[in-house]
Parts: C-alpha cells; structure tokens; sequence
C-alpha cells in the first residue's frame, strides 16, 4: 500500500512561507522584531526601560497604584483632556481648512492675496505654535487647541485648493449648461471630486494636530498627554515616559485603523465597487490600495 | 413652441502667447428654427460647429451678433447632450439623472425612470457609470437631456466617440425617441450620413464659420441608409461639399 505522506512536508514548509510573507505575516515580524530589539537595548542601556516593565507601569497608569511614591492611574484624566482639545481644534482646522482651500482654489485672486502667508504657515514648524500660543493665552486648554488649528489648516488648505483646481471643467460645464444650483453643485460636485484631497489633507492635519497638540501640553498646559509625558520625564521615571510615547503611538495606529480608513472605504465606494465588478481591469491589489490612501 | 434665432454671429478667439494670431471660429452665421424640428449642424473640423453650440447654450459668449432662445416668448429651457457622456462618477446613475431636475424628488425620480425606459437602462439606476459600457453611458447622458423637458436640446457629435455598431443603435433609439416627443433639436456632427438619417433640415458650415448651404430633408421617419432616396439626399449634400471644397481650393490658388 503506498502513502503520500511524502509529499507532506514541502507542501507544509510551502504553506509556512506564505503565511511568513503575507501582509500579516509581515505585519507581526515587525512587531516582534522590534520587541525583541527593544529588551536587546534595554539589556545593553540602563536608561531604556524593559518592555515588560513599561506594560506594567501601563497597568497601573490605568488601574490606579502607586509607583516610586508618585500616584499612578490618571490615565483616562490625561487622555480624555488632550482627545477633546485635539478634536475641537481638528474640526475647527479642519473647516477653516476646507474653505480657505476652496477659496484658494476657485478664485485667482485669493489664490495671489495667500500665497506667501500660506507658505509661511506650513514653514512654521508646530513647536514654534507652541511656543507663541502659550505666550499668547498662557496655561491652559486654549493654547493646545490653537496650536492644533493653526498647524492643520494650512495643510487641509492647500490640498483643498489643490482638489478645487483639479476638478473636471467638463463637469462644470455640463452643471452650467443644465443651470444646477450652487448648493447642489457644492455637494454633488466639487465635494466629491476634492475627497481624496481632503482625505490627504485631513490625514496630514491629524498626524501633525495630534503632534501639536503634545507639544503645546509639554509646554503649556497642566494636565494631558503631553503634560504627563513631561511629568514622568522630568521625574527621571523613564518606563513613564515611554509608556505614554507608547500611548499616543497607539492612538493614532487606532484612529487611522478604526476611523480613518473604514471613512474613506465608504467615501471611495463608487470605485472600489467598480473595481469589483471587474469590468475596468483594476486588480485587487488596487482596490486595497485605493480603499487604504484614497487617492 | 421654442425658436432659436442667430443673427449675425461672429466669435474671435483672442491671441493665445507672444506672437500668436487672434482665430475668428464664426463669421457672420445668420439662421433661426423653431417647433418640432431636428435640425443638424454638419462640416468640417474647425468651422465653429461646437463654438456656435457652446454660444447657444451660453457657455461660451459672442464677440458680435445675438442668439436668442425662446419658449412662447420667454427664456426656454436647455438640454445638452455632450461628445462624452459628462456623468459624475461618484454619483449613480440615477443620482446623476436628478442632478440636473428641477422638479421634487418624488416626480424627479419617476420621470427620470421613464427617460431611463426610453433607453433601456431602467435597470441600471442604482449602478455608477464606470459600470456601464461607453455606449449605455451616452444612453445615459440622452435620457439626462430629455429629461428634464427642453425646449431646445442640443447635441455636439454625441456619438462620434462610439463604435460604429453602438451608434447605429443610438441613432435609431434617438429618432425613436425624437418621434415620440418631438423636441427643437439643433444637432452638431461631420458625418453627413447621420445627418440625413436624423434631421428634418441640415444647415452646412464652411471652413471659416460661415453658413455655406441650408436645406431640408423630406424623407419619412425611420429613415434606412438602404433606402434609395436616402443615398439620393446623402449624395447631395456630399456633392455641395465636394463644391465647397472646390472653391476653398480655387480660393487659396488665387491668393498663391
């Protein structure tokens, strides 16, 4: 009687190969690449704390305990103060952001009247808003929030203008020909068109807001993410500090994740549904490629 | 009823660049139609045919002359049907058809689908246009016109970017629907055949944008390019082209 177990284990060192160098499988070599790295410099450096020792100084950041005579558990304090300043500037960059972009785009004239001032605010690096807005409203959660708006809108502004500039001008001449109304040519037109500008634009003002806003909290603020890195830096309790470098990290793997791709999947399903179908000749690679930058 | 009236219309285009020379696209074009009639605008690339299209529809503005479009004496309502389909493609199609009604959703909507009917798409309101074929996209892009009830409905070339198969098939589902509904149409294209399959009147353009010839087609609808008296009046008007370019010809002999 013969068997085919010979064929087995090529087929299974195959199947271990694929596993290894699929996207996941690449996705958790990473994360334990860089663990390991991590406890290979902590053991070298005295000053890097241990990753296990960071994950429990976490634990109790979270839960409440104390640690070398400092109060732990404060965690959701510090988050929730600098998640609200950082979402209220967001939103209210984020809109100046979009109307200045489609004032910039549209007219000419302020497209000259903003250049320099536009190039000026996105030279300025997000520190020195930090620095000004504290000078400017002293401690407290005003100078964090206009840290977070000034350093978004220029560039929510300038992709816009962009997107405006980009939109088919045989779209705007058929609306003209058929007399549609502004408001409907707003919001079935051009806001459309400008989506995966917006989308870049929102993305870079996310990434460089949620930096200001640590920033201005570092200098500026006495409570926050930012505050309590500074806090454990400052009381020499490294793990604290790099426990909450840990902390701001995974928020924003999390709002990318969970908010900002599943946005832009629904934005973008007109052509990822055509991709589907097939009938373009876009591949699948394509199709999570367009859903994942929206470009 | 609807009435265009062109009255001595010029267009220059101004200089484009150092040294460029300003190009007059029109010269003088004087014609005017009015009730149920199809009219069709054939010649040669780059007599002002979409120029003059655009100036009707007031996309584009006149350097001297009028054009006047009116509906029992007040401004009438257009309905542009375009070389391509000009759909929004993030919109579905029947987003796209309510884009441009004025009328409220529910009535928008039915009346919308009747125009989808019309062409044979009333299956495809929810799809997005790059789901359907270039073909279905221009059926589309019709029923878009139509719908929302023109006086006056002008076409540019609206199927000179299909294949030969495709627009014979719009061009008898475009006359079914003429017949059924009986709009003014002015109706832009070089192929003389459409034209004559098409059009009650033809006006034909000569290199330059001037009104070279004016005539009528007296055939009953649906038309046949088998039939005899079709290839008669497509003979025709070729000849009248044939003439035309005889004396461009001698013309630009004589200034050499």
């Amino acid at each position: 009687m013969t068997t085919t177990t010979a064929n087995t284990p090529g087929w299974t060192r195959t199947k271990a190969w694929q596993a290894i160098t699929s996207d996941w499988g690449a996705r958790i070599t990473f994360y334990i690449s860089v663990v390991l790295g991590w406890q290979l410099l902590a053991w070298r450096v005295d000053r890097v704390p241990e990753p296990w020792e960071t994950l429990d100084f976490l634990g109790r950041e979270l839960t409440g305990d104390s640690h070398g005579g400092r109060i732990t558990g404060e965690f959701w304090e510090h988050f929730l103060a600098t998640v609200q300043r950082f979402g209220i500037g967001l939103v209210v960059g984020f809109v100046i952001g979009v109307a200045v972009g489609i004032a910039i785009g549209s007219s000419p004239f302020v497209r000259t009247l903003l250049h320099d001032v536009m190039l000026v605010f996105l030279a300025l690096p997000a520190v020195i808003w930090a620095f000004l807005t504290v000078m400017w409203f002293g401690l407290g959660w005003e100078a964090p929030v206009y840290t977070v708006v000034l350093s978004a809108v220029p560039f929510v502004a300038v992709n816009v203008a962009q997107g405006v500039r980009a939109v088919s001008p045989e779209l705007h001449r058929m609306s003209d020909a058929f007399g549609v109304p502004r408001m409907r040519r707003l919001r079935s037109l051009l806001l459309p068109a400008i989506t995966g500008y917006l989308f870049t634009g929102l993305r870079f003002a996310v990434i460089i807001g949620w930096n200001a806003v640590l920033l201005a909290e570092w200098f500026g603020s006495s409570n926050g993410v930012g505050w309590r890195s500074r806090f454990w830096y400052d009381a020499a309790r490294y793990r604290g500090f790099v426990g909450w470098v840990i902390i701001f990290i995974t928020f924003i793997f999390l709002l990318d994740g969970f908010v900002m791709r599943p946005l832009q999947r629904r934005a973008f399903r007109w052509r990822a549904k055509r991709a589907e179908e097939g009938e373009i000749g876009v591949s699948a690679a394509e199709i999570e490629e367009l859903t994942m930058t929206g470009v | 009823m609807a009435t265009l009236k062109v009255d001595n219309l010029t267009k220059t285009f101004p200089a484009h660049g150092k040294g460029g020379l300003p190009v007059r696209a029109i010269q003088g074009i004087t014609f005017e139609m009015s009730g149920q009639v199809f009219v069709s605008l054939v010649g040669p690339s780059g007599c002002g045919k979409s120029t003059l299209l655009n100036i009707v529809s007031g996309v584009d503005t006149p350097s001297t002359g009028t054009v006047a479009v009116t509906q029992d004496g007040k401004k009438a309502r257009l309905g542009y049907v375009f070389q391509d389909p000009r759909l929004l493609p993030w919109r579905t199609v029947m987003q796209n058809m309510l884009y441009v009604s004025d009328l409220p959703e529910e009535e928008a909507r039915a009346n919308a689908m009747r125009y989808l009917e019309m062409v044979g798409l009333e299956d495809a309101g929810e799809m997005f246009p790059g789901q359907l074929s270039g073909g279905m996209q221009q059926r589309v892009g019709i029923a878009r016109a139509f719908s929302v009830s023109p006086d006056l409905l002008l076409m540019d070339e609206p199927f000179s970017h299909l294949d030969a198969i495709t627009a014979r098939s719009l061009r008898e589902q475009l006359q079914a629907i003429w017949n059924e509904t009986k709009k003014t149409v002015l109706f832009v294209t070089h192929d003389v055949m459409e034209a004559v399959q098409l059009s009650n009147r033809i006006i034909t353009l000569a290199h330059g944008g001037t009104v070279f010839d004016d005539t009528s087609v007296d055939l009953p609808f649906p038309r046949k390019a088998s039939d005899p008296e079709f290839a008669t009046h497509q003979a025709k008007i070729l000849g009248r082209f044939e003439t035309m370019e005889a004396e461009r010809a001698a013309a630009s002999g004589q200034r050499t």
